[in-house]
C-alpha cells in the first residue's frame, strides 16, 4: 500500500534565520520538522556550559525558535523534531515545557533523547582494549590528550526519536544524533520500518533524503553556485520532502515553502549530495549506509525536484563518535594599510611582526598572515596582489600553547596602529579564543543505548 | 574553455581536517571532460599550499559528477586552523580556478 508523509527541514545551524521556519510551518503543509544546530564544535561548547550551570547546555536559540513556531506547530498538528538538546536534552526539555506552559498549550508532549553522551564511558571502553583511534590523523589511543577531555559524544542514529514518536510525542529534543537521524526517524515512524526486519534500500533511501535537506537553505539556494538566480534570498524558502513509500521502493519530491525565495532545482540538489561526504557509494550514518551512486535526480520545473532510484546498505556495528580536548589558544588581530605603498608598508608591518614575537618568546605551533581581500581565501592558488592597491587589510592568526601568548599576537597587531606606517587602522579586535580540538573516532554500537523519555505539559 | 570553472559548478565542506569538493558537470557532454581533469595528482598540484594529505576522485556516473575527498586539507581542521576560512567553503572556488590544459 502507497503511504505519504511531507516533511520539512527547519534550521541548518545554531544562529540560523528563524523566519523561514516559522513560515514552513504556516504554509507548507508539513506532518513533521526537523532542525539542526549542531557542528562538531558546538557539543564542546556546550558541555562546558553545562559544567558550569546544570540547567545550562542546550542552544540558547531553541527557546526563541520554538516561542515563534509553536502555536503554527499546534494548529497544523506539526511534530518538530530538534537536536538542539546539545549536551543538555533533559535541561532542554524542562525549559521548553515551562514555555509551551507559558505559552497555554497545555497537554503538548515533549519527548527527550539521551545516551549520545559517552564521556563517562572512555575509560571503561579503553581497559576493555578499545584504542579510539583519531579517524584523522590515524593516532592510537586517548593517552596523549586524557587529562584534556571535556566531551565525547557518539552520533546516534533514530531510535530514541522513533521511540518518542510511538510514545506520542509533539517535540522530541535531542542531542547528537546523526543529522540524517531527525529525517530517517519520522520516515521509520510514518511508514512502520523497523531495525528488526530491516529494508536497507528504503532505510538508504531515507537516509540520503535526509541528508539532502539536514542543512536547510543549502539545497534551496543558500551556499549556490546558481545563487545569482535565486528568488529574493531574503525571503528563502525552507525544503519540503514529500516523500512516497510504494511496493517499489521510497521516492521523493523536494520542494521548498510556498510563496518563497530561494530556488530548488537539480544543481541545487547535486551540489547538496555531495556536501560534506566522503565515498558517495558508502554515506556512513548510524541508521544505514546510503549510497548515492543510485540516485536519479529529475528537475520537474518550478522548484521541485524528483528523487528515484535510492538504495542502501545494512548500518554498521560502529558509531562515529566526536571527542573534544582543550588544544592551545588561537590570538588574532587584523590591520589596514593604507596608500601611498600599502604592499610596502604592508611587508615592513610583517617583518615588525616577525620580530616583536621573536623578542617576546612566542614561537606559535601554527601562524597565518595573509592580505584579505587578496589571498585570505585561495592562499598560493589566488592571482598575483593588484598594483598599487588603495588599502590592504592584513589579518593574523596564530595558535599558541597558552592564552598569554595568543594575546601577545592580539596586542602587537594593534601596536602596528601607532608604530606602523602611516593611515594605519586596526578596527576592533578580539580577544584569544580557547582551541577545542577535535579526535574523530568510532566506538562500538553496543556501548551506546539511546534512551527516551515523553512528558505531557500540564 | 580554459579554466574547471568553464565545465563545472563545485562546492566544498568540511569534516575534521578533511575537506570534501563535490564538482558537477555543466552539461552531460562535459562529464568526460572533468574526469579526465579532475585526478588526485591535479587536484594536488594546484592546491599545493593548501592541502597537505592524500587526495581521492570518486565517480558518480548517474549525476555526471566528481567528489574530491582531501586529507590533511584545513591546517587542522575548523577548530584549530588558523585560516581565515575555517571549513574550507573556498575550496570549491579555488579548485574551480584550475587551468583545464594543466590537468589534461
Amino acid at each position: 500500500m502507497t503511504k505519504r508523509v511531507r516533511i520539512g527541514s527547519g534550521s541548518a545551524y545554531w544562529g540560523d534565520m528563524f523566519e523561514p521556519a516559522v513560515a514552513l510551518a504556516e504554509r507548507g503543509e508539513v506532518s513533521y520538522i526537523g532542525f539542526d544546530f549542531l557542528a562538531e564544535l558546538t557539543m564542546s561548547i556546550f558541555q562546558r556550559a553545562k559544567a558550569k550551570d546544570p540547567e545550562k547546555g542546550y542552544i540558547p536559540d531553541l527557546l526563541t525558535l520554538l516561542r515563534l513556531i509553536l502555536p503554527a506547530a499546534r494548529k497544523h498538528g506539526i511534530k518538530l523534531i530538534l537536536n538542539g538538546g546539545a549536551a543538555n536534552p533533559a535541561a532542554a526539555g524542562r525549559a521548553v515545557a515551562k514555555l509551551a506552559a507559558e505559552l497555554g498549550l497545555t497537554g503538548l508532549r515533549i519527548g527527550t533523547v539521551l545516551g549520545d553522551d559517552i564521556l563517562g564511558q572512555l575509560d571503561d571502553l579503553a581497559a576493555d582494549g578499545w584504542v579510539f583511534e583519531n579517524l584523522d590523523t590515524g593516532e592510537r589511543g586517548l593517552d596523549r590528550v586524557r587529562g584534556d577531555i571535556v566531551a565525547a559524544h557518539a552520533y546516534i542514529g533514530s531510535e530514541g526519536i522513533v521511540g518518542a514518536l510511538a510514545d506520542g510525542a509533539d517535540v522530541v529534543i535531542t542531542g547528537r544524533v546523526a543529522d540524517s537521524a531527525l529525517y530517517v526517524a519520522p520516515l521509520m515512524h510514518e511508514f512502520g520500518w523497523t531495525f528488526e526486519d530491516p529494508d536497507w534500500d528504503r532505510i538508504g533511501a531515507a537516509i540520503t533524503l535526509g541528508h539532502l535537506v539536514e542543512c536547510a537553505e543549502c539545497v534551496t539556494g543558500g551556499m549556490s553556485n546558481v545563487w545569482e538566480s535565486a528568488s529574493c534570498p531574503w525571503d528563502i524558502g525552507f525544503p519540503i520532502l514529500d516523500v512516497t513509500d510504494a511496493t517499489d521502493g521510497v521516492s521523493a519530491v523536494l520542494e521548498k515553502t510556498p510563496g518563497s525565495g530561494g530556488i530548488v532545482n537539480q544543481w541545487t540538489v547535486k551540489e547538496h549530495l555531495l556536501y560534506e561526504t566522503h565515498d558517495p557509494a558508502s554515506y556512513l550514518m548510524p541508521d544505514g549506509i546510503g549510497d548515492f551512486t543510485t540516485l536519479q535526480i529529475e528537475d520537474l520545473g518550478d522548484d521541485r525536484v524528483r528523487l528515484t532510484g535510492m538504495s542502501g546498505r545494512a548500518r554498521p556495528d560502529t558509531l562515529k563518535a566526536q571527542i573534544g580536548y582543550r588544544d592551545g589558544w588561537i590570538g588574532e588581530g587584523q590591520v589596514v594599510f593604507s596608500w601611498p605603498d600599502a604592499p610596502g608598508k604592508a611587508r615592513r608591518g610583517i617583518d615588525f611582526l616577525q620580530h616583536r614575537f621573536a623578542q617576546a618568546g612566542i614561537d606559535p605551533l601554527a601562524l597565518d598572515m595573509r592580505f584579505l581581500g587578496v589571498d585570505s581565501l585561495h592562499g598560493d592558488v589566488a592571482p598575483p596582489m593588484p598594483m598599487d592597491p588603495d588599502e590592504l587589510c592584513l589579518r593574523v592568526a596564530a595558535r599558541t600553547l597558552t592564552r598569554e601568548q595568543a594575546d601577545v599576537v592580539r596586542r602587537e597587531v594593534t601596536h602596528l596602529w601607532t608604530v606602523g606606517g602611516l593611515g594605519t587602522a586596526f578596527g576592533t579586535p578580539s580577544p584569544p579564543r580557547p582551541v577545542i580540538g577535535l579526535w574523530p573516532t568510532l566506538v562500538p554500537r553496543a556501548a551506546v543505548r539511546p534512551i527516551w523519555n515523553v512528558e505531557e505539559v500540564h | 574553455m580554459e579554466l574547471l570553472a568553464d565545465i563545472a559548478y563545485a562546492r566544498s565542506g568540511d569534516k575534521g581536517d578533511v575537506c570534501n569538493v563535490g564538482i558537477m558537470a555543466k552539461r552531460p557532454d562535459l562529464y568526460p571532460l572533468v574526469l579526465r581533469c579532475v585526478t588526485p595528482d591535479a587536484v594536488g598540484r594546484h592546491l599545493a599550499g593548501l592541502v597537505s594529505g592524500d587526495i581521492a576522485v570518486y565517480r558518480l556516473d548517474n549525476i555526471e559528477a566528481v567528489n574530491v575527498v582531501m586529507r590533511g586539507a584545513l591546517g587542522g581542521g575548523a577548530t584549530r586552523t588558523t585560516r581565515f576560512d575555517q571549513t574550507g567553503k573556498a575550496m570549491a572556488t579555488a579548485l574551480l580556478r584550475m587551468p583545464i590544459e594543466e590537468a589534461s
